[in-house]
């Protein structure tokens, strides 16, 4: 990599070279037995290069051959990709907990028995279970021309259980994460098998407005549009309806949003964004005021402000780190948690439902902020009890009204897709049914 | 190549190996309103291994040939690890052994074509979008996948075979104060580049779509009986239903595949529904699945009767069912999984005019815009759509998203079309991306969906 960068700096004005490491194991149980093993070992490395204000991008898999990389990065300046940021100089970031060692020698066999034992609890229902258990390890590597050498190792640990309502395929799951290997904590475990005895029975109830929980893993609904409108590329398209509302009341002063990436206690965390500026906890939304935007290296420079540490190599369907340039995520969002548990939450619901999981977060207006999600399954509330659960039930809003009707947000946060999330409850939500 | 990759699969001690290797090309012109954001080509590479041993089945993926030797076998003590732990050994369905190179015919082959050319025309038909005032930005870009594919196994198939796909996609955003509205639009498929040529006025009629949606009217949350275009009926077909027979879906939910046997009663009398990779110039056309089992098109429903399945050939053995050769992989980072290829409901006698007499009353909804399946239960927006009156299109509509359910939703199919259409643009997830995924239908009247509304 250090000579890749020596004979590019040579051509160019400025130079990035990222690499990236990776080595996965998923273990999948379905209907309670072993089904697949699938292992996966991935490297790559991507330069970026700078030259008369002109950028150039390529990427592999194998860098064997030094010069044809830089080539087909010299041959993508010719398009004429406008680029006039600099790439950082960064230095002396804090040294995270990140890597746990005991990773490495974490066998299949006990990632098979792990599953098995959660498998053995579950099945005491009358449910379909599943479970899958993963290690992953991954090196991020970036260097450039300004001197930066930044990396970071990380070690991932989960399982993801479930069980199934028989013949729907839809159900109650939860994720477990760590650092090393860890059993899934019995309350985890338990929660699945209480709110799966709980919701079984499937019951009817009438289309309204209503209260609706939002566990943690259906956050990432809400998060993407709020992702969607506070990104500094939304700002500089001008397509984010609150474009103009920085320090103004947007939500509930109970809902405060921020970007946590050092936080250890978590897999993954980093000291710096895939562009290599440091990255450290940052306040989107403070008691229901729009407090900042963010920004990548690119866009920060077009609205001519300060990068935020926000440009990751992510796109919505692309998962290939490699071949995406970045740009500006929120990728360690939490919020801050309320002062109620879920169930004391779920007890004062007079009318409404609970959303364990959605369908089709990704199918509505997302600039605009418009939620329309199939709730997949929804627990239907009445006077603080589970009844059961409803079929074919949409729910949609509009996530800045919705989040001006936050009645409570939960006390404990769980590890999800997209972040450490707690469940909100909102008020006045539009439930349709087929009731 | 051939020679190198069989020297990794005489390397794996198993009852029966695969080792797929693939070298993929990309290039991507995209740009966001005015702004090109990016132009490149690259090439990258990597290796799937696949190894049957003692009952059990297990795969892996690498880039580096160095782990070569480390991942044989590892996929092989992976294999003997769930051979142990499973009741039932695992079993393949026989296929037949086939040393084939096939390399698409292209009616204009994109490899000619410059650079210079493509963002030439990427440019124009984002301008298009752009002369209109209300439009706020687009994110428009030309996408050429190209996977050369050897795949060889023990048992003696030998087969390359080049899937050339290209796109010219994106998404256009109008807005108006602070109402902000987005159509998408696409163009492209697997056979050439002049698929996507002369795309202005396709991309001037989804502008004013997108402007016109600044005035429609939110659609109100409630049951309606609907008119769905090709589009919209073809995301039905591959959501609704095409899913639930994939066979890898099903296969472990006991109650689920109890429903889905062969011979159940799921959708209207006048309902029939294929699966079809082999029709030439389709977007999902392709020759062999990713593991050497040669496409085939398989009927799924006749007469509302479930008739056949979509199988890997682990699955066609578990259920005892023909092989269908509709396992496939994103690329060289997956082993493949059961995908559908083109799936279309057949053509049946009604012209539009009929289905609007039909409806009287309900909703007219076009264009879709993402679906979800889980189990039964789905979930697929619209783009936009109108109300309808008496058999009359009045208002235009937006803000529509349906949930459905598999078991009560094709019945409610009373009616069908005899304008066939299939999609230019793929890109279904399933764990794994299928750029080449191609539905359709004729446009349909389906009765009772729940709408959400906003």
């Amino acid at each position: 990599m250090e000579k890749l960068l020596e004979i590019a700096k040579k051509v160019c004005d400025q130079v990035e070279i990222y690499s990236l490491d990776n080595k996965q194991n998923v273990v999948s149980f379905e209907n309670a037995k072993l089904h697949e093993i699938d292992t996966k070992f991935q490297s790559g490395v991507s330069i970026r290069i700078i030259k008369d204000g002109k950028l150039g991008f390529a990427y592999t898999r194998n860098l064997i051959n030094r010069e044809e990389l830089l080539k087909n990065a010299l041959n993508s300046l010719q398009g004429g990709v406008k680029a006039e940021y600099e790439f950082p100089l960064t230095k002396d970031l804090p040294k995270l907990n990140t890597y746990d060692a005991s990773i490495e020698t974490i066998t299949t066999k006990q990632m098979v028995d792990e599953c098995n034992r959660i498998c053995e609890i579950l099945k005491t229902t009358n449910g379909e279970v599943s479970a899958t258990a993963y290690t992953y390890t991954e090196t991020i590597r970036i260097l450039n021309h300004q001197g930066t050498d930044v990396s970071n190792t990380s070690s991932h640990f989960g399982v993801y259980a479930s069980i199934s309502y028989p013949g729907t395929a839809s159900g109650i799951g939860r994720v477990f994460s760590d650092k090393k290997f860890n059993p899934m904590p019995a309350h985890l475990i338990q929660e699945i098998v209480d709110y799966y005895k709980l919701s079984s029975q499937e019951i009817s109830a009438k289309s309204g407005k209503m209260k609706v929980l939002f566990m943690p893993n259906v956050m990432y609904a809400i998060n993407w549009r709020i992702n969607s409108g506070t990104s500094g590329k939304s700002v500089y398209e001008k397509i984010s309806p609150i474009a103009h509302k920085k320090g103004e009341q947007i939500f509930s002063e109970k809902i405060t949003i921020y970007d946590d990436p050092r936080d250890d206690k978590y897999p993954g965390a980093r000291s710096f964004d895939d562009e290599g500026v440091a990255a450290d906890k940052f306040y989107v939304i403070e008691n229901g005021v729009l407090r900042n935007f963010y920004y990548d290296l690119n866009y920060a420079q077009k609205m001519n402000t300060k990068p935020t540490g926000h440009g990751y190599r992510t796109a919505q369907w692309e998962s290939d780190a490699i071949s995406i340039k970045p740009s500006p995520s929120l990728s360690y969002m939490r919020y801050q948690t309320g002062n109620k548990s879920i169930s004391q939450i779920i007890r004062s619901i007079d009318r409404g439902i609970i959303i364990e999981g959605a369908l089709g977060a990704h199918s509505g207006n997302i600039p605009n902020g418009d939620l329309s999600i199939g709730a997949n399954p929804a627990l239907y509330v009445e006077n603080g009890e589970i009844l059961g659960q409803l079929k074919d039930v949409m729910v949609a809003c509009n996530i800045y009204e919705l989040l001006k009707n936050v009645i409570d947000v939960s006390d404990t946060l769980y590890y999800s897709y997209g972040g450490v999330m707690p469940a909100i409850l909102f008020d006045n939500v539009s439930v349709a049914t087929k009731g | 190549m051939l020679e190198k990759i069989k020297s990794i699969l005489s390397q794996i001690d198993a009852d029966y190996a695969d080792v797929r290797y693939e070298i993929k090309k990309e290039t991507v012109i995209a740009f966001n309103g005015r702004e090109l954001s990016q132009i490149t080509s690259n090439s990258t590479d990597g290796y799937v291994v696949r190894a049957l041993k003692d009952g059990g089945f297990a795969s892996a993926v690498f880039t580096k040939p160095s782990d070569a030797e480390r991942i044989t076998k590892l996929v092989v003590e992976n294999a003997k690890l769930i051979g142990k732990n499973k009741t039932k050994p695992v079993l393949l369905a026989k296929t037949e052994i086939i040393k084939d190179k096939f390399t698409p015919p292209l009616k204009e082959d994109p490899r000619q074509i410059s650079i210079e050319e493509k963002l030439d025309i990427t440019r124009k038909a984002n301008n298009v979008c752009l002369k209109f005032d209300k439009i706020a930005t687009t994110n428009i870009a030309y996408r050429e996948t190209i996977r050369e594919k050897s795949f060889v196994s023990s048992e003696g198939s030998e087969i390359q075979e080049d899937l050339i796909t290209i796109s010219l996609a994106g998404e256009i955003i109008a807005k108006d104060g602070t109402l902000v509205q987005n159509v998408r639009v696409a163009t492209g498929g697997s056979d050439g580049f002049h698929t996507i040529r002369n795309p202005e006025a396709q991309f001037e009629e989804r502008t004013k779509i997108a402007i016109d949606l600044l005035k429609a009217i939110p659609i109100k949350a409630g049951i309606y009986n609907c008119i769905l275009n090709p589009s919209m009926a073809g995301v039905f077909t591959h959501e609704a239903f095409g899913h639930f027979s994939e066979a890898d879906i099903i296969e472990n939910l006991p109650a689920m595949r109890e429903k889905m046997k062969l011979g159940s009663k799921l959708g209207s009398d006048i309902l029939n529904i294929v699966d079809d990779p082999t029709i030439p110039h389709q977007l999902g056309f392709y020759k062999y699945d990713d593991e050497g089992v040669k496409a085939r098109r398989t009927q799924l429903m006749k007469n509302g009767v479930l008739v056949g399945r979509l199988h890997s050939r682990r699955t066609a053995a578990e259920f005892s069912e023909p092989l269908s050769g509709h396992c496939v992989a994103e690329d060289y980072r997956f082993a493949p999984i059961v995908r559908m290829g083109t799936i279309f409901i057949e053509p049946a006698d009604k012209t539009l005019e009929d289905l609007f007499a039909l409806l009287g009353d309900g909703l007219y909804i076009l264009d879709a815009k993402g679906g979800q399946t889980a189990g039964e239960n789905f979930t697929f927006g619209a783009q936009y759509g109108y109300l309808v009156k008496n058999g009359k299109k009045s208002d235009m509509i937006r803000d529509i998203n349906i949930s459905g359910n598999l078991y009560k939703t094709l019945m409610g199919i009373t009616a069908i079309g005899n304008d066939l259409v299939l999609t230019k643009r793929g890109g279904c997830g399933k764990g794994q991306i299928n750029i080449r995924s191609c539905h359709g239908a004729p446009h349909i009247i389906a009765q009772g969906l729940v709408l959400g509304g906003i």
